[in-house]
C-alpha cells in the first residue's frame, strides 16, 4: 500500500488524474500524482489535455440562468402558497 | 433562515440541472417550478446549516425520476462503454496536444452531446462539470457511493470527449489520425 513516500506508475497516476484535477485527492495522494507528472512527460501531456477539456466543458455549459418569467412564477407561487410550512 | 433567502438563490442551478435532465425548456421550467414548490412545502424538513443546494437537487432528481424520466426520448444515446481502450489524447497528441479543437465547438453542440449521455452518467457529469459539486455532494444527491460517482464521472467525461472529437473530425476542425 501507498504510504506517501513511494513512487506511483503511469497507470496509477492516470487512474487518479480526474480526482487530482478535481481537487478530490488527499494531500498525500495529490503529492504522489504531482510528483509523477513532474517527471513523466507523456502523463503530463495527458494531464494538460484533460485540463483544457475540463475548462472547455465548464465554459460551454455553465453560463445559462433561469428565465426571468420562471423566477416570477416561482415567487408568485410561494406567495399564494404562503400558508404552508415555510411560513411558520 | 427563510426559504426565500436560503433556497431561492439556487433557482439558476435547479433550472440548469432540470434542463439537462429533462432535455427541453418547457419541461425544465415545470420541473424547476415544481421542485421549488415541493421544497417550500417541506422546508421544515430541511436541517439548517446543511447543504441546501444538494437538498434542492435531491428533490429535483426525485421529481424527474418519478414523473418525467419515462417521457424522455432515448434516441442516439451515447454508449459509455465505447471508449474502452480508446483515448482521444492518443489520437491528437501529435496534431493538437493542447486540445485547441475543443474551442471551435459551439455551446449547442456540447449541450446536445451531454443530452445524449445515459441518465446516470449525464446527471453525474452535469452536477460536477456544469454545477461544480464535489464528489461527496454528487454522491448525496444521486444516492450512490463516492466510488460510483468517480467511475461514472470518468466514463461520462471520456464518452463525451469521444463524441466531441468525432464531431470535430466530421466538421474538419481536426484531421483523423491514420491508423
Amino acid at each position: 500500500m501507498k504510504d506517501g513516500s513511494g513512487d506511483i506508475d503511469c497507470l496509477e497516476a492516470l487512474d487518479h488524474l480526474y480526482e487530482y484535477l478535481d481537487g478530490e485527492l488527499t494531500p498525500v495522494r495529490a503529492e504522489e500524482v504531482r510528483l509523477h507528472l513532474e517527471k513523466c512527460a507523456p502523463c503530463l501531456g495527458v494531464s494538460q489535455f484533460e485540463t483544457a477539456y475540463l475548462r472547455f466543458l465548464e465554459a460551454r455549459a455553465r453560463a445559462r440562468e433561469a428565465p426571468e418569467d420562471l423566477r416570477k412564477r416561482v415567487l408568485e407561487q410561494l406567495l399564494f402558497d404562503g400558508d404552508g410550512d415555510a411560513g411558520s | 433562515m427563510a426559504f426565500e433567502a436560503e433556497a431561492l438563490p439556487h433557482l439558476d442551478t435547479v433550472y440548469r440541472v432540470a434542463l439537462r435532465l429533462a432535455g427541453n425548456e418547457a419541461q425544465a421550467e415545470d420541473l424547476a417550478q415544481e421542485t421549488m414548490l415541493k421544497a417550500f412545502r417541506s422546508w421544515h424538513q430541511y436541517k439548517p446549516g446543511t447543504n441546501v443546494r444538494a437538498w434542492l437537487l435531491t428533490i429535483l432528481r426525485h421529481s424527474f425520476i418519478n414523473e418525467y424520466r419515462k417521457a424522455r426520448r432515448h434516441a442516439n444515446e451515447v454508449d459509455v462503454h465505447r471508449v474502452e481502450g480508446f483515448t482521444v489524447f492518443e489520437h491528437v497528441q501529435e496534431s493538437d496536444p493542447e486540445g485547441r479543437f475543443f474551442d471551435q465547438i459551439v455551446d449547442d453542440e456540447v449541450l446536445q452531446a451531454i443530452d445524449r449521455l445515459p441518465d446516470e452518467f449525464r446527471e453525474t457529469l452535469v452536477l460536477s462539470d456544469v454545477e461544480g459539486l464535489s464528489y461527496a455532494e454528487i454522491a448525496e444527491v444521486t444516492e450512490v457511493p463516492v466510488g460510483t460517482v468517480k467511475s461514472r464521472l470518468f466514463r461520462a467525461r471520456q464518452a463525451l470527449q469521444r463524441e466531441l472529437y468525432d464531431y470535430a473530425v466530421e466538421m474538419g476542425y481536426i484531421e483523423r489520425r491514420e491508423e
